[in-house]
């Protein structure tokens, strides 16, 4: 076997996700609580102190009966790069506990390094972050579900979705031993893209023109990697977040609902990052 | 009973006056304590913090406290730095109140973290871009600078002056004093910014984001600016309660209207430039961002634009006005008048950088999430201000804090001992020499 | 003693030194950090070797193909198979929970018997042996005294061998009362019946319709194998296939539509039927497959003008013209029916109506149509050869008055039971089996049936959970889960195939339970007699090898077995005019202004599963807070009540009264109130209990005149601020 450093591209891993296929059935949600040992309480109902590393909010075009129209849409982290890695959250953090990868692009948590300060929680536009606000418990007997691949939280510690980042490690140990370069497209999905019965979410590298990531969101790194697909935007893209989960829907309100606009301003058109 | 500890030439309530107030402030620091255990054992679920709310009282709290603290440094830098010798009479309460503010900053912050037992990672795997991080490291040292202000005031207790060692070691703080003023001051314009700059770097927060000079927000300057413009208010109305409680004038009115008046001008300035900064905010920061004024002040049920009004106008521009006219500046009620508006405004000001931005919602569809605090956030919020008050009592009745109220409280029925005692003990009050 | 700056600097700066260089501090510093990530309750995860074990969800009827992950023998995560002629990689919520389910609080652990009142939750641990013999001793005895007929069995569902053998022991035993669990299933297999003339279910080429009519299907709710359906709604989009879906409420099916056609409650037979008579009178129609249809076209011409039917159901003229055209004029279209999840049967009336629009336009059995087919019938067991007391209680009637007199078109009718039960029946019951079913709690007017139960002297319950009838019985016998144990699992859910998949054991059994086919096998040997004689296998397994024959190879290789190429049951649809009227809601208008109908989520489970913590965790805030379940209500009925968002009122209805919150929605016709259902129960868990309304018990069974069947689609109700 003959491993070499090569100087290839970064990655930028990411997703697509269709809203007009989402259902807002959960699945993803679910997968990613299974996947991830997210635990979980008597009562979920408060939605503000329910760890769901991948949310579904539910959208409604404000019009009355009979002309309304909803809309879920999954939020997982966006995984934000900001300006050359300076996420939101990461730049924030006092400890070093969050770190935005150059090599992956994902925004890791390191939960043994987390003092649990939540100042990445205040500096998430999205609420991607879920404190631990209680020691996770489960019932007698259900722990035999816990999966030894990612670590189980402790009170006091910030956590959020990672991509499903042990599954990128497994991929890229197989790769390894496989004597090849890079993590194919089929080896590294996450949980919920793979779970999700309607096919709505698709996952890969950005950077990679042969991913169908790619293809679809076509992003524009000259033009701080907004989508040339007219169908797909970004959440609060003119924040300069620079995300890397691209949502699609052929809707307008749903598109324009992915950020704040000004009543004169055309949806779309002002998403320039703004620093 | 403790005649012996108290200091010449001043006269101090009997004993079980003394130890009744100090029960009941006492009786609130328990349940505070009690209340922080809980925290600690039990976990942040004690609180009504949420997923949302990240930061809330306690934050809130800190930040206050911090400005107001801020007497400290700013009268420090005034007197040591540049020159204003009258300030020599207050600057033992301005350090005593800062060492208060910021122990209990301190005692906020390790209760508010939820790993207690990992606050040091802030310092051992520091990140160089977390404004956090650079609070972290001013605040402990500015914080080790006030215990080392404090302390020679602690020597100077009638029987610990005795001890040579203790004598010569106070002496010595003294001379290097200026040292740690400038240090302190320095300090503090770092940490009294980086404060600001926690919730302007948010971009991601359109309410908290704002532009700024090199790496800082404006908000790092404001909230220099406006420590230093309230800081001393605040030194100054823990005085005037001070006079009320002990019935007994303590500090001069020279001196009083010296400090106001700087305060004054101080607050005139900061709020000119919070307008700067609001008007530039609320046309272009915010706008650009795809936000209204109106999107943050409208559609809930508590934050409307009363509270920008009552920030900016009642706690600025008024305060700012009765402190600087002379007239106004010299009538003791007007003087305290602006004295607690500008605690207010200031302390306003924090709530809105703190709170108000946990509130708006960014995600167009997203709503307002209001919260209150839990008791448990109130009691351990309580818990400082019971530990500042008693450490007060303490310090006035044991130690030299008021140079000038021997002075200014003759103890008449005393024979011409006292008098002598007066003379004698008269340098026993001066305060610190540079 | 002196200090001068040199000495006091040193003294300061040594004493720093000193302690920074003493082991403690550091050895502090890194015990805390140790501490506070090894907390003994935060439980560490075992690594050990990964398997993947494929199986089959049985869940719900989707029939999924499954693959569980196991580290360590420990099964920790149930993922989707790729390449599963169902779901190919997908999963759905629950599918996804499963594991909660088989390690979870709600277990039932072991047999046990009641030792304290009905429902106290007073039970005692004991042996199999025991709990056999309390069984088969209690049988005996009533068998014994003629009254064999006085026993009934109540399961979730009549596929596969399990609930054959528990069909095979009564009658065997010499009980006609074998009764399955409600659904559209008991629609669909009358109609099919009924217009094609033979026995059978239909199945639906979905994924290649070009233009989809819904009649309330929830088609990403949960209809048919939800995650086919999941993923024909998908692919729809990807094709730009019209569908249309025709709903009061904006259901999540409703919004993934083309367009979503707010309909009056409980008419969608009426636009169907309105429909039909727009394309016979616009000579739209592809008569190839219709027989008989004469007389029917011109009741339909004369009884469902579009004026009419406008009026009737509350849509345009217009739009349903629209309707008809684009339906006629599509390549393939495709109408389908079953409100919801399919739950509730619907009545002979209404699902006639829809699948006679599918007649009209052709589709009848061809590639993107709707096809008749039989059911699967791979299990071919010798007929029981009865004795005398068997005969003599199979001569009996049913209990639930199914196959014959008014009731001839039912095969099932556990609505009636309560009923039955309670006084109107034929005689008494002596003793109640529940398999797979929770009828405490599935049943309309829950608060009858439960009435119903206390008066039955013996319940034996089989189930694997804490459920609610469990909670009522006197023995409980539970089964494995579908993770524990083998199983053959026939997919019928509007598939246009014939597909049996196989359930495998994934993981050993966790508890002291026992395959609910070997707890049957054992009872009628101990039995003895003619029963015995009917249950010639050694074990379930060997039943199960033996009933599959060559099929079992295959499903043991691949884990399923497909069977594209089947003979329809019929290639006419036969249209009969009939005068069945509407089905109408319970109530009068004048006292309960406002209509209650449940409404259905794939967030919520709703059958004889309850939510997984999982599940419930995804469940909005606007549905359940805390212990309060809310209703969807416009806001233009709101404020006439002067209710607002979050407010909490009590909604009553002839059958109960519930204490709910309002969820202001704009997506609901006025004048309706829509409540989830799977919510509201008071067994399984903490997870689970006591959060929010059981829509049952504010709703009772409408007879549908053509059959018996529950057809009921809501109920009267009215809202008072509380
Ligand atoms: N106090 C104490 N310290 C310990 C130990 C102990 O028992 N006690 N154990 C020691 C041992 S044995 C180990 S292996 C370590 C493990 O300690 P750590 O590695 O520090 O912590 P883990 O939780 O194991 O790390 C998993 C998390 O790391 C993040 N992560 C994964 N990949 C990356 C990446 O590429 N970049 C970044 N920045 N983050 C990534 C993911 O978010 C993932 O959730 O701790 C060591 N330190
Ligand atoms: N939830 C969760 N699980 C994890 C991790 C996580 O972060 N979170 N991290 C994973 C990682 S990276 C690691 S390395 C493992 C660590 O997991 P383990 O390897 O299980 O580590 P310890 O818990 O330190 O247990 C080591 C055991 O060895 C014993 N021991 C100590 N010294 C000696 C000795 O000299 N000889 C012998 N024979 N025994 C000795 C100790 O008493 C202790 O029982 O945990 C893994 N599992
Ligand atoms: S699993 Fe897919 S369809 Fe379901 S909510 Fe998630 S993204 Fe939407
Ligand atoms: S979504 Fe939030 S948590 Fe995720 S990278 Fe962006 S700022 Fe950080
Ligand atoms: S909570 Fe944890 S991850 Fe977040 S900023 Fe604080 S230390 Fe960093
Ligand atoms: S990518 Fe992985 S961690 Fe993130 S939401 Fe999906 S399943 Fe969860
Ligand atoms: S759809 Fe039904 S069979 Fe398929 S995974 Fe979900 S519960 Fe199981």
């Amino acid at each position: 076997m003959k491993h070499e450093q090569n100087h290839t591209t970064p990655m930028r891993y990411g997703m697509a996700i269709d809203l007009d296929k989402c259902t807002g059935c959960g699945a993803c949600m679910t997968a990613c609580m299974a996947e991830n040992n997210v635990p979980f309480k008597e009562d979920e109902s408060d939605k503000l102190v329910s760890i769901t590393w991948m949310r579904i909010f539910e959208l409604n075009n404000g019009k009355a009966f009979p002309d309304t129209d909803i809309c879920y849409l999954p939020r997982p982290c966006q995984h934000c790069e900001g300006h050359g890695g300076h996420s939101p959250c990461v730049s924030v953090c006092p400890a070093t506990a969050t770190d935005y990868s150059q090599e992956t692009g994902i925004v890791s948590q390191i939960y043994t390094r987390c003092f649990g300060c939540r100042y990445c929680m205040g500096a998430c536009p999205y609420h991607a972050r879920y404190f631990n606000w209680w020691d996770p418990v489960w019932p007698d007997g259900m722990e035999k579900y816990l999966s030894p691949n990612v670590s189980v939280r402790m009170r006091g510690v910030v956590e959020k979705c990672s991509f499903c980042f042990h599954r990128y490690q497994l991929a890229k140990n197989q790769v390894y031993l496989d004597g090849e370069r890079k993590v194919p497209e089929a080896d590294y999905q996450t949980a919920c893209t793979q779970a999700c019965p309607a096919g709505a979410i698709v996952f890969g590298d950005l950077n990679n023109p042969e991913h169908q990531v790619h293809q679809i969101v076509k992003p524009d790194s000259e033009n701080g990697n907004k989508s040339r697909n007219p169908r797909a935007f970004r959440l609060l893209e003119r924040l300069g977040t620079n995300t890397k989960v691209y949502y699609l829907s052929n809707r307008e309100w749903v598109r324009r609902a992915g950020d704040n606009y000004l009543a004169h301003e055309k949806t779309g058109q002002v998403s320039k990052p703004h620093h | 009973m403790d005649t012996a500890l108290i200091p010449k030439g001043v006269k101090r309530c009997p004993m079980w006056q003394f130890l009744l107030g100090l029960g009941i402030v006492g009786a609130v620091l328990l349940w505070g304590v009690y209340a922080m255990l809980l925290c600690w054992f039990k976990g942040l679920n004690q609180t009504n913090m949420n997923d949302y709310y990240g930061f809330a009282l306690w934050i809130w709290a800190d930040l206050a406290v911090i400005a107001l603290g801020g007497g400290a440094f700013f009268s420090g830098l005034l007197r040591y730095i540049i020159g204003k010798d009258e300030l020599k009479h207050i600057i033992n309460y301005a350090v005593l109140i800062g060492f208060i503010c910021y122990s209990s900053a301190l005692l906020i912050l390790a209760i508010d973290i939820g790993q207690p037992l990992r606050g040091w990672f802030i310092f051992w795997h520091a990140n160089v871009h977390s404004m956090l991080t650079e609070v972290a490291f001013c605040l402990s040292c500015y914080f080790a600078v006030l215990t080392i202000e404090y302390i020679p005031l602690i020597l100077e207790n009638r029987q610990l002056d005795k001890v040579p060692f203790f004598h010569n070691l106070s002496h010595n703080m003294h001379e290097i004093m200026a040292v740690f003023a400038a240090t302190g001051a320095f300090l503090s314009f770092f940490h009294q910014g980086s404060l600001g700059g926690v919730a302007g770097v948010l971009f991601g927060r359109p309410f908290a984001f704002r532009e700024g000079l090199l790496i800082w927000p404006w908000t790092f300057f404001l909230f220099t600016w406006s420590a230093a413009a309230y800081g001393p208010c605040f030194t100054l109305l823990i005085t005037w309660i001070t006079e009320k409680v002990t019935r007994k004038k303590l500090v001069k009115d020279n001196v009083i209207e010296l400090l106001a008046k700087i305060s004054g001008w101080m607050i005139f300035t900061y709020t000119i430039a919070k307008i700067c900064d609001t008007t530039r905010w609320a046309n272009i920061t915010a706008p650009g961002l795809g936000q209204n004024l109106a999107d943050f002040y409208t559609g809930n049920a508590f934050y409307g634009y009363w509270i920008l009004f009552a920030e900016i106008v009642l706690g600025g521009v008024v305060p700012a006005i009765i402190l600087i006219s002379a007239g106004l500046r010299k009538h003791p009620t007007w003087r305290v008048v602006a004295f607690f508006l500008g605690v207010m405004g200031v302390s306003l000001n924090r709530w809105v950088m703190v709170l108000q931005v946990m509130a708006v919602p960014i995600l167009p569809f997203d709503t307002w999430a209001l919260y209150y605090p839990s008791w448990q956030e109130v009691a351990t919020t309580l818990l400082p201000v019971a530990y500042g008050i008693i450490l007060i009592m303490i310090s006035y009745r044991y130690l030299p804090i008021f140079p000038q109220e021997a002075e200014l409280n003759p103890i008449e029925e005393e024979t011409s001992t006292a008098v002598e005692a007066h003379t004698k003990s008269a340098p026993d009050l001066e305060p610190a020499k540079a | 003693m002196k200090v001068d700056r040199r000495s006091f600097l040193s003294f300061v700066i040594g004493g720093a030194a000193g302690t920074a260089l003493s082991p403690l501090p550091w050895k502090l510093m890194d015990d805390s950090s140790i501490w506070s990530q090894m907390w003994p309750w935060t439980p560490v995860p075992p690594d050990g070797e990964v398997v993947y074990e494929d199986s089959t969800c049985t869940l719900c009827p989707g029939g999924c193909g499954i693959s569980v992950r196991k580290v360590d023998h420990r099964a920790v995560k149930i993922e989707g198979k790729k390449g599963h002629p169902v779901n190919d990689g997908g999963i759905c919520i629950l599918g996804l929970s499963g594991l909660q389910l088989l390690y979870g609080p709600t277990r039932i652990k072991s047999p046990m018997k009641r030792i304290g009142e009905r429902g106290q939750g007073k039970w005692q641990k004991i042996s199999w042996d025991e709990a056999m013999a309390i069984l088969t001793e209690k049988l005996s005895d009533i068998r014994n005294k003629g009254e064999a007929h006085t026993v009934a069995a109540i399961a979730g569902t009549e596929g596969g061998t399990v609930p054959a053998l528990l069909q095979r022991f009564m009658t065997a035993y010499g009980s006609p009362n074998f009764i399955r669990t409600p659904s559209h299933q008991d629609a669909d297999e009358l109609a099919v019946k009924t217009l094609f003339g033979a026995s059978g279910r239909t199945g639906f080429d979905l994924e290649n319709a070009d233009y989809i009519l819904s009649f309330g299907s929830g088609i990403v709710d949960g209809w048919g194998s939800p995650v086919r359906m999941f993923r024909a709604s998908s692919l729809w989009k990807e094709k730009n296939v019209t569908v249309v879906q025709v709903e009061p409420r904006l259901s999540n099916s409703a919004a993934k539509a083309t367009r979503w056609i707010p309909v009056n409650p409980g008419t969608e037979a009426d636009l169907a039927l309105g429909i039909a008579a727009v394309m016979i009178a616009q000579n739209m129609v592809d008569p190839g497959a219709v027989a008989g249809a004469g007389g029917w076209e011109n009741q339909l011409l004369a009884n469902y003008g579009t004026k009419k039917v406008s009026q009737v159901t509350g849509v345009d003229a217009g739009v349903i013209l629209e309707l008809a055209k684009g339906f006629a004029k599509a390549n393939r279209p495709l109408a389908l029916c079953g409100r919801g999840k399919g739950l509730v049967a619907e009545s002979l009336r209404e699902t006639a109506a829809v699948y006679a629009l599918n007649a009209l336009t052709g589709n009848i059995n061809q590639e993107g149509g709707m096809w008749a087919i039989p059911e699967a019938d791979y299990i071919r067991w010798p007929d029981v050869a009865s004795d005398e007391l068997a005969s003599a209680g199979l001569a009996q009637p049913r209990l639930d008055g199914a196959g014959t007199g008014r009731y001839a078109g039912a095969r099932h009718l556990l609505n009636r039971l309560a009923d039955a039960v309670n006084g109107g029946g034929p005689y008494p019951l002596q003793a109640l089996l529940v398999a797979g079913a929770n009828p405490c709690y599935d049943l309309p007017d829950t608060r009858s049936v439960r009435m119903a139960l206390e008066r039955i002297p013996f319940i034996v319950s089989f189930s694997s959970f804490n459920d609610e009838t469990a909670a009522m019985a006197d023995l409980l016998l539970p089964d494995h889960v579908y993770l524990e144990r083998y199983g053959d699992v026939p997919v019928g859910a509007g598939l246009a195939q014939q597909v049996i998949g196989l359930s495998k054991p994934v993981v050993s059994p966790q508890f002291n339970t026992r395959h609910l086919g070997e707890t049957l096998i054992v009872a009628a040997r101990t039995m003895g007699g003619a029963t015995a004689d009917a249950f010639p296998w050694d074990n379930y397994e060997t039943c199960l090898e033996e009933t599959l024959a060559e099929k079992w190879d295959a499903l043991i290789e691949e884990g399923i077995w497909v069977e594209a190429d089947i003979a329809p049951v019929a290639d006419t649809v036969r249209l009969a005019v009939t005068d069945a009227p509407a089905v109408q809601a319970e109530g009068d208008v004048n006292s309960f202004p406002l209509l209650l109908i449940p409404y259905d989520s794939i967030r919520l489970s709703s059958g004889y599963i309850g939510d997984p913590p999982f599940m419930i965790k995804t469940v909005s805030g606007t549905v359940v807070k805390g212990k309060d379940g809310f209703i969807e209500i416009n806001p233009q009925t709101a404020s006439a009540t002067g209710l607002s968002e979050g407010s909490v009122a009590t909604l009553t209805t002839p059958r109960g009264e519930a204490r709910v919150r309002v969820h202001l929605f704009e997506g609901i016709q006025p004048g309706v109130v829509a409540m989830a259902r799977g919510l509201g129960h008071t067994a399984y868990d903490g997870y689970l209990a006591g959060k929010g309304v059981n829509v049952n018990e504010l709703i009772g069974p409408v007879e549908d005149p053509s059959s018996g069947h529950d057809a009921a689609w809501g109920i009267r109700a009215k809202l008072a601020k509380a």
